[in-house]
């Protein structure tokens, strides 16, 4: 991984006010936080705890109260930054008379690309993210999860170096989480930065590979996600192929040299590889397949 | 070339966005109801001229009226509405300048703003030649479009300031009021002036028509009298038209009309074209007009030499006053879509419309308004504040409707190109510039995401 910094914050602090300029809530509290280059690194947190405001700091859709904000060593109102980042926000808030392709359109517009490009650059993202059917059909009448794919879509048209998801899965199905995790890291393996958010802490762990947990605006704690989830305390061994009897006598045989009792359990696979599985099983299987101009 | 892609996209996105909200459909429907219904509707005085007047005063009027207010309450709410409903979170983030995303929303107003009008001119246009060919209107009753000459005349500025050189040295200046006060007043008058013409007298007055009269032209003299409590009273005199520098060449009319009658009375150019003498621009001319009174009792008549009076030769045809009309009806459009555009980037929707539709009130209203407030009331400190909002108001919006284009084609009087460039200078470079800042520093200065 390289060591370059793409986001770094110093002593970050947002105070939300009223209307007569009272403080209501101090939404982050001093926020230091250093993203690498093809790092995917994820903000954890409660409801409130500033995860959201400290992205939207970090796009410049709000105004830090104090504190620094370097995006690629640009202050986050540089336009020209801009043209590096990708983003989906938590809601995706689309034009509901527009179809997916105008959509793309729209937004490859303004990043000034040609028409030629951003239509074959349309085109290949619509394909990816599954939405070949309805690409001519208003987003207005999307389920969450399809306007979901859009918005990622649209996030990815400029083949962003640093990719600003916030809650990237909410709204999609199983199938469709699998297949952005997936995107999530073929892009990081392809050098692009990722900055998320997620409720859902399975998806932080399966791809992130730092993380920070935000509560009340406050860090408590960051680092690499096999450094912070290791209990040193206990060991764990995995051994394949062992009858009852095998399996009875090595525990005997590691209870009596440690003098204590020794838990014996049965690895289980997660429900969402269980649900791959069958899924697969009845054919149904879509093979995920990151867009030509973004590999 | 990227600007231009950007700015681009985000027109395209404004004109689908108009399309497919059917805002489009149901303006052009009203239009159309104004454009064929509401002649049809009201009644006029049964001769060609006053069904002339209320296809293109009514129909055109009304109907840019509403024109107008779409532009103004839509543009309201372009950035109003997507700052609410989170929208512009998704692109704002791109590398997009905010003046790209004001100047393309503009654009598209602009646009779907010129093809509105075009249609409801093209209505409009060929109903009048429908109803001139079905009603067999005489030759003359559609007017074309005469080059208007004022006579030559000091400016306002100069002429108040001449008054009040006179005024200071015969010691009659005003007490208690400061030289710019006395000056902004006597000029406000000059344009108001009515210079009086006692039975007897004269009035000598110079012209400079457009360009040099031709062969087989006529000149138009047009003018009005009032009296001095706007009674009806009997004219009679003689005007005189001469050619500048040649006296002896001229054209007489007898006059023999009441006062308030518009007065218009024709001279061939033949003569003057056969008798100039080399070198002579056929450009400026003479008017002399004699007040030789019907009687003993004859009362002065009065004339404001800087309104009531022009002579006219031939300029355009209908077709292109016509077109000319609707560039500065489509630069009040263009003011009008940047003055709400702005709004909708400081405030919501609801507050940029109503701030809007007041402001459009106040200057609709302040041109009437404050003609009738004293010196005295002006002074007194409730007052100070309503009436220095109104005059700056006026002050900025007073190139607007410089052109009076639509009163100025009923007339038949070639709008001028200098009005035209008057009108889209200020009302689509000037004050949309001056708007365009100020919306990008409050776009710059919001916070445009929720929390």
């Amino acid at each position: 991984m390289d060591t370059e910094v793409i986001i770094e914050t110093k002593a970050l602090r947002k105070t939300f006010r009223d209307f007569w300029h009272r403080p209501t809530v101090e939404a982050v509290k001093g926020l230091n936080l250093t993203v690498k280059r093809g790092e995917v690194f994820g903000l954890l947190g409660p409801n409130g705890s500033g995860k959201s405001t400290t992205i939207k700091m970090l796009l410049g859709l709000l105004h830090p109260t104090s504190g620094e904000i370097r995006m690629f060593g640009s202050a986050p109102s540089a336009t020209a930054m801009k043209e590096r980042i990708g983003y989906l926000p938590e809601v995706s808030y689309l034009h509901r008379f527009l179809t997916p392709r105008e959509t793309l359109m729209y937004y490859a517009s303004l990043f000034g690309m040609p028409k030629s490009e951003a239509a074959q650059r349309s085109r290949e993202l619509i394909t990816m993210v599954g939405l070949t059917q309805a690409a001519n059909r208003p987003v207005g009448g999307f389920s969450k999860g399809m306007a979901r794919r859009v918005g990622l879509a649209q996030a990815l048209i400029n083949a962003p170096e640093l990719l600003i998801l916030d809650e990237p899965t909410s709204g999609l199905d199983p199938i469709g989480c699998r297949e952005v995790k997936d995107m999530v890291r073929m892009l990081a393996a392809n050098g692009v930065s990722v900055l998320m958010t997620s409720h859902l802490l399975a998806d932080v762990e399966d791809i992130c590979d730092r993380v920070a947990v935000l509560a009340q605006g406050e860090l408590r704690a960051e680092g690499r996600i096999a450094e912070l989830l290791r209990q040193p305390e206990a060991v764990r061994y995995l051994v394949a192929g062992l009858s009852e009897e095998q399996s009875a006598a090595l525990r005997r045989s590691i209870e009596s040299q440690v003098g204590r009792p020794v838990q014996q359990d049965y690895p289980a696979m997660s429900l969402e590889a269980f649900f791959l599985q069958v899924i697969a099983r009845d054919g149904e299987e879509q093979k995920f397949e990151m867009a030509p101009f973004l590999r | 070339m990227s600007y231009l892609r950007q700015i681009w996209g985000v027109m395209l996105l404004s004109l689908r966005a108009a399309i497919r909200a059917k805002m489009v459909i149901f303006l052009i429907l009203a239009q159309v109801l104004c454009a064929l219904v509401l002649p049809r509707v009201i009644k006029g005085d049964g001769t060609a001229a006053g069904e002339l007047e209320i296809l293109l005063t009514y129909a055109l009027g009304l109907s840019f009226g509403i024109q107008a207010l779409a532009t103004l309450w839509s543009s309201c709410s372009l950035f109003a509405s997507e700052i609410s409903s989170f929208r512009i979170q998704l692109a704002v983030v791109k590398p997009v300048h905010f003046p790209i995303f004001w100047l393309g929303r503009w654009l598209a107003l602009l646009l779907l703003n010129g093809v509105l009008l075009l249609f409801v001119y093209t209505i409009v246009y060929f109903q009048l030649r429908w109803v001139e060919q079905n009603q067999g209107w005489e030759p003359g009753i559609v007017p074309s479009a005469l080059h208007v000459s004022p006579p030559i005349l000091p400016t306002a500025k100069a002429e108040a300031r001449q008054i009040y050189s006179m005024m200071q040295s015969k010691g009659e200046l005003p007490e208690g009021l400061s030289e710019a006060e006395v000056l902004a007043t006597l000029e406000e008058q000059a344009a108001e002036r009515y210079d009086i013409i006692n039975p007897g007298n004269e009035v000598v007055l110079n012209f400079q028509l457009a360009r040099a009269v031709r062969k087989g032209e006529n000149i138009t003299l047009r003018f009005r009298f009032d009296t001095e409590y706007s009674t009806r009273a009997h004219v009679k005199g003689l005007c005189r038209l001469e050619l500048q520098g040649q006296p002896t060449l001229f054209a007489e009319h007898q006059l023999e009309s009441v006062t308030q009658n518009e007065i218009r009375l024709e001279f061939a150019a033949d003569p003057f074209v056969a008798g100039a003498t080399a070198g002579n621009s056929l450009r400026d001319f003479v008017v002399i007009l004699k007040h030789t009174g019907a009687d003993d009792k004859a009362s002065a008549l009065l004339l404001r030499f800087r309104q009531d009076v022009v002579l006219m030769i031939p300029g355009k045809t209908f077709e292109s006053n016509l077109l000319r009309c609707a560039l500065v009806q489509g630069s009040v459009l263009a003011l009008l879509a940047a003055f709400g555009l702005t709004l909708s980037a400081v405030f919501s929707f609801p507050v940029a419309a109503f701030a809007a539709t007041v402001v459009l009130a106040l200057i609709m209203i302040g041109g009437g308004v404050l003609p009738l407030v004293s010196k005295e009331d002006e002074k007194k400190w409730e007052n100070r504040m309503g009436v220095a909002v109104l005059r700056a108001m006026q002050s900025t919006t007073r190139h607007i409707s410089e052109a009076k284009p639509l009163r100025s084609v009923v007339r038949g009087e070639l709008i001028a190109q200098r009005n035209i460039l008057i009108s889209v200078f200020w009302n689509m470079g000037v004050l949309p510039l001056a708007l365009a800042i100020l919306a990008c520093a409050a776009l710059r200065r919001r916070e445009l995401a929720n929390v």
